[in-house]
């Protein structure tokens, strides 16, 4: 009241607020995306208040993106989960800690014991420290006995996984950044990274003789760095890709020493590929042919040649084959394994790498097969069980389990820090499967979110800046993140949450001797990875500090802290030492338009926040910036149907619809095409998407379907309408 | 000297000389990490932006053009809100050329936010007074790059030094598609546009048009100033003009953030307006006490009058910046003031109000309809027209501000913060 009156007559002190010195720094990895930015956390009074980068760290020196400049509001924002919540008679009801996992732990070995092991779910994410996934698939796998643990890296870059393991034999993305200074020609297909790693940009901009070239279907803000935009049509990349190895082939530009030494295959590819001849490919593509000739000639002629990509290929239903196309011209030219050449896949999640190289969920630890037995008898060897406890094969992916919680297959169900209810391609489907099973835990940062309103039990989770551990980055740089603040209220590290399930069901002492912290499971890790590919033996955390994270492999020994790169011997993973050269034909997306839906809808995100707003929502000048979804629809479009910029549509699909969407006006995107974030839970483009998958890497195709777009009842309360 | 050198400059500004933001328009991906560092750095709510991004775009599919257009303060050669400001608030550092602004003289008047073509001055209402960009001179006196500067991942935001009279000759480099142009207030800020920019580029935020605040309490500070005015120039008794002004004088203060400290805005009088109009106004209520002063105290009504005028009149603010504005003031003078003692006066600027309005369409149908009623009444019954006269000023001059048209830079295409909220 005084203060009110005060102020109103302007009698309190109108200085700005003295900017508050932290009163120390807490170095660490940024934890939004796969870029694995070093940087540092200012703390005072316990409570974060700063954000920096890290000066001299070799991803980012010294810079971050919006979100990373701003991340330490988001351990503070008041949409933290604090306290264990148990749903009694409906309500969610705050409940002491062994009260939840005595919960947890009877209801889920209830349902094994009547319904069978693999009636239990769980979907994992890429947002915890590699030590928490170790810790947690030994737990699912071993301990629950359940071979139906996936990861929302199914949504993302299953099919870069896939592509890599079909083409090299084994994942793990061969490139390093300095690929991006160092390159003569880079190829962005599907990736924007002005909006999606605006830190790599920093690279690109370091390089100041490279030729590159974006293909996208839209003028993103990375097609604007571009010396050459290549405008394709949705969903024609095999063509364009194919076309270009076909002139390679016809043209005598293959590096045949490489291929005859290094790879299998190149027969039956040449044979496939001639129908691939440029003037078809224009067809497709909508480019002109000499543009293709011309790339091809440039990719095989340039002394270094990168090819990075993103969800523009991953989310389809052909991503697995795209990736392998990608991979088939880096082989044909040898464009691989050396200093500015590789075929790269930029993932998404912080540590979507940790998850693949020791999360047990698409392969076992280490990069090892379920299928093959001695990897399954090294690993029950270092774990000190019988071999026949570890899946001989790998159980229901991501969209599978939720299939399967639909058709009464699955029955308990544990998500942990990830948001289907807004992710989920046709998130209906995702909906009922989480209504119809009967437990439901869902473990995260944050409360209340989309899903864990639904939840049986919510447990609250630290999150980045709370715990320790490490982050695998794009370039498999493997980096430490540390502990600044304290977790908020009650909640734990999802590590401490892992070995308090585990003792509960009494595995503890077995799967996890003598763990006490990170540290422990870290030790195991590099036993783990010894020998293989992502070789973590010679690391340590005070290595991997010293030198702003350490490229695996990295055995026992290795001195050499420069860029590192995968098969510079051109020895491959397969156990004959080829990678393999794999056909594929370009087939049209699986939701066509039609008159009735006669757009395609694109989706993709925005610089300023992070995946389903979870993290980004509560950072009030991220919000600011980027505060409501938009649609983007060229203007030729809008003549017809007498849109106006600003204008509220609402977008439909043979699935569900979105409404009072925001309409922007503009040549960014094609006649006939649309696009949408899909950042915005209340205006929810997945309500739209399709929920169809890739067959080899089951990651869904967000990326293709036919909408129609209509003016939404309601309009924006605005007074002076323009004309 | 102890100012240390900034990173990429080896030495200070010379005489003549200041420092300057350079923007290079090739190199920015509109990644927005200065907005975030800047209000990191100086710990402004999320409202307040003294760095903005605005995006640009043209051309035709798949030949599209997007830029984006990171600004600050400008710190013009001729700063337009230093000129303005009634209490001093702004100077302009000798060394380095920075405009600051303090916030312990400010009053909340607001007037530099009208100044300035590049809405740069804003308004934090929490706090009761205006902030600006300072190019954070605190870390420019440590020789740091400002905050914008240190956290551009493309470096696409740099300090350099600029002659300010080469500057005169070569300023057209300070302009760029979504820029207001840089001449009346010489902004200095460089600009290096993208080799082979489209002819076509423009603002996103174009269609996104809101009405400016009616500013109640000027409205009714100015049109009882200027019926006093004409009260005692058609020789009303001069205790109705005293008793007008007293009561627009107590109302004045009300739209500042800091009304206690009202009595200061006489300052600025070598240049500003409002100054300017303080004291006019000031000096009028004094004559209007005066009985046999009539004659005088109307002279210095019609003065405070056209100061009042001229507070608007400025280039960024193109609607107010014409003869208009004067024709109207003078307008409600005498619309006003000579209904009871001259009323054919009064039906000629009650007539020439209801033209005015009309033809820079910045009237409603209700004040249309207030001046018939006023101009039907006004040989009836002057004291049914005062009424409708007065109510139909108002609501003209409520207009006035809400259809005020103003410079500013490019913003986004979305709203900042959204419709909703």
């Amino acid at each position: 009241m005084m203060q009110s009156l005060r102020r109103r007559l302007g009698l309190n002190n109108p200085s700005r607020p003295t900017r508050v010195k932290p009163e120390k720094w807490v170095s660490t990895t940024c934890g939004y995306c796969s870029v694995g930015c070093g940087m540092e956390i200012g703390v005072r009074d316990g409570m974060a208040i700063a954000s920096r980068g890290l000066e001299h760290h070799p991803v980012n020196r010294g810079k971050l993106c919006p979100k990373g400049l701003a991340e330490h509001h988001m351990l503070s924002s008041s949409n933290r989960a604090r306290q264990p919540l148990l749903r009694k008679s409906g309500r969610l009801v705050e409940v002491g800690w062994d009260e939840a996992i005595a919960a947890l732990v009877s209801n889920f070995r209830a349902c094994q014991q009547r319904h069978g092991s693999d009636s239990l779910g769980v979907i994992g994410t890429g947002q915890l420290l590699t030590e928490e996934f170790y810790a947690l698939g030994k737990l699912i796998q071993l301990g629950f006995g359940s071979r139906n643990y996936c990861g929302n890296t199914t949504l993302c870059m299953a099919s870069a996984v896939s592509g890599y393991k079909r083409s090299f034999g084994s994942d793990g993305p061969p490139g390093a950044y300095e690929d991006l200074e160092t390159a003569e020609l880079i190829i962005l297909i599907g990736a924007n990274i002005a909006d999606n790693h605006p830190i790599l940009c920093q690279h690109l901009e370091a390089n100041r003789n490279k030729h590159l070239v974006v293909i996208d279907p839209r003028v993103t803000k990375t097609a604007m760095l571009a010396d050459q935009y290549l405008p394709l049509r949705p969903r024609t990349d095999i063509a364009l890709l194919n076309g270009m190895a076909h002139v390679l082939i016809r043209d005598g530009l293959v590096d045949l020493n490489y291929v005859s030494a290094h790879t299998h295959g190149f027969a039956a590819l040449k044979q496939q590929l001639a129908a691939y001849d440029p003037e078809s490919v224009a067809i497709t593509t909508g480019l002109a042919a000499q543009v293709i000739i011309d790339l091809a000639h440039r990719y095989a002629k340039a002394q270094s040649a990168f090819i990075g990509w993103t969800m523009g290929v991953n989310h389809s239903t052909q991503g697995a084959e795209t990736v392998s196309v990608i991979n088939n011209l880096a082989l044909l030219t040898g464009h691989i394994g050396k200093r500015g050449s590789s075929p790269m896949s930029i993932t998404g999640q912080c540590n979507a790498m940790g998850t693949r190289e020791l999360g047990f969920t698409s392969s076992l630890p280490g990069y090892r097969k379920f299928e093959d037995p001695e990897d399954r008898k090294d690993l029950a060897a270092l774990w000190n069980i019988d071999a026949s406890r570890i899946p001989s094969a790998r159980g229901l992916a991501y969209p599978d389990i939720i299939n399967a919680a639909v058709n009464g297959q699955i029955k308990a169900l544990w998500i942990i820090a990830t948001n289907p209810m807004v992710s989920y391609p046709n998130r209906a489907q995702a909906q009922m499967a989480l209504e119809r099973v009967d437990f439901l835990v869902v473990q995260d940062g944050f409360h209340p979110t989309p899903t864990t309103e639904l939840a049986s039990l919510v447990l609250p989770a630290a999150i980045w800046g709370e715990k320790e551990g490490v982050y695998t980055n794009s370039e498999r740089r493997v980096s430490k993140a540390n502990a600044a603040v304290l977790p908020p209220g009650e909640a734990r590290s999802d590590l401490d949450i892992v070995l308090a399930v585990a003792q509960a069901i009494g595995c503890r002492e077995e799967l996890f001797p003598n763990w006490q912290g990170p540290g422990d499971a870290f030790e195991e890790m590099r036993k783990v990875t010894a020998g293989r590919l992502c070789d973590y033996s010679g690391m340590t955390y005070e290595l991997i500090e010293q030198h702003g994270g350490l490229q695996w492999p990295f055995p026992v020994g290795k001195q050499d802290f420069t860029a590192a790169r995968l098969y510079t011997d051109g020895n491959f993973e397969f156990p004959d030492g080829k990678a393999r050269l794999l056909p594929a034909e370009c087939l049209p997306f699986p939701d066509p338009t039609s008159d009735k839906f006669p757009y395609i809808l694109n989706t993709g995100r925005t610089v300023e926040h992070w995946h389903t707003r979870t993290k980004t929502a509560e950072v009030a000048i991220l919000e600011r910036m980027a505060p409501n979804a938009w649609l983007e629809m060229n203007p030729a479009d809008a003549q017809a149907p007498a849109f106006r910029n600003h204008d509220f549509v609402d977008i439909h699909s043979r699935r569900g619809v979105v409404r009072n969407v925001e309409l922007r006006l503009t040549q960014i995107v094609a006649p006939g095409q649309v696009f949408m974030p899909f950042h915005f839970a209340g205006t929810n483009i997945n309500e739209v998407t399709q929920d169809a998958f890739d067959p080899i890497s089951r990651e869904p195709n967000y990326k293709q379907c036919a909408v129609r777009v209509e003016r939404s009842a309601t309009q924006p309360n605005r007074r002076y309408q323009t004309s | 000297m102890s100012t240390p050198t900034l990173p990429l400059l080896d030495r200070l500004p010379c005489e003549g000389e200041q420092y300057r933001f350079h923007f290079d328009m090739a190199k920015c991906i509109g990644c927005k990490c200065c907005v975030v560092a800047c209000n990191e750095h100086n710990s402004n709510p999320a409202d307040i932006n003294w760095r903005r991004v605005g995006e640009i775009e043209g051309g035709i599919f798949p030949a599209t053009q997007r830029l984006h257009l990171s600004m600050g303060c400008n710190h013009c050669a001729e700063p337009t809100c230093l000129a303005g400001c009634p209490v001093e608030a702004y100077t302009k550092d000798l060394l380095t050329g920075i405009v600051d602004h303090s916030a312990d003289l400010c009053i909340g008047c607001q007037y530099c936010t009208w100044n300035c073509s590049y809405g740069v001055p804003q308004y934090d209402a929490a706090r009761g007074v205006v902030g600006k960009c300072d190019m954070c001179h605190s870390r420019i006196n440590e020789g740091e790059n400002p905050a914008c500067a240190n956290a551009c991942p493309e470096g696409a935001i740099a300090i350099e030094i600029v002659d300010i009279n080469q500057w005169r000759k070569h300023h057209p480099e300070a302009d760029a598609p979504g820029m207001p142009l840089a001449d009346h207030s010489l902004s200095t800020t460089r600009i290096s546009q993208a080799p082979g920019a489209f002819a076509d580029l423009q603002r996103v935020d174009l269609d996104r048009i809101e009405p400016e605040p009616s500013h109640w309490s000027l409205v009714f500070v100015l049109v009882l100033m200027q019926a006093a005015t004409g009260a005692i120039l058609a020789g009303v008794s001069h205790w109705v003009a005293f008793a007008l002004t007293s009561v627009a004088l107590s109302i004045a203060p009300l739209h500042l953030g800091r009304p206690l400290f009202a009595y200061r805005a006489w300052r600025g009088w070598r240049t500003s307006w409002l100054s300017r109009e303080v004291i006019a106004f000031s000096l009028f209520a004094g004559a209007a006490a005066l009985p046999d002063f009539r004659y005088g105290a109307a002279i210095i009504g019609l003065i405070a009058t056209y100061c009042s005028a001229r507070i608007y009149m400025v280039p960024a603010r193109p609607s107010w910046n014409s003869n208009f504005t004067l024709f109207d003031f003078y307008g409600t003078v005498l619309a006003l003031g000579p209904i009871f003692t001259m009323p054919w006066l009064a039906a000629f600027g009650l007539t020439s109000q209801l033209i005015l309005g009309i033809h820079r369409r910045r009237t409603s149908r209700l004040r249309i309809a207030c001046s018939i009623l006023a101009l039907a009444t006004l040989f009836v019954s002057p004291w049914i027209c005062v009424v409708f006269a007065a109510a139909g000023e108002l609501l003209g001059r409520a207009r006035f501000f809400e259809t005020a048209t103003k410079n500013s830079v490019a913003s986004t295409f979305l709203k900042p913060g959204g419709y909703c909220k």
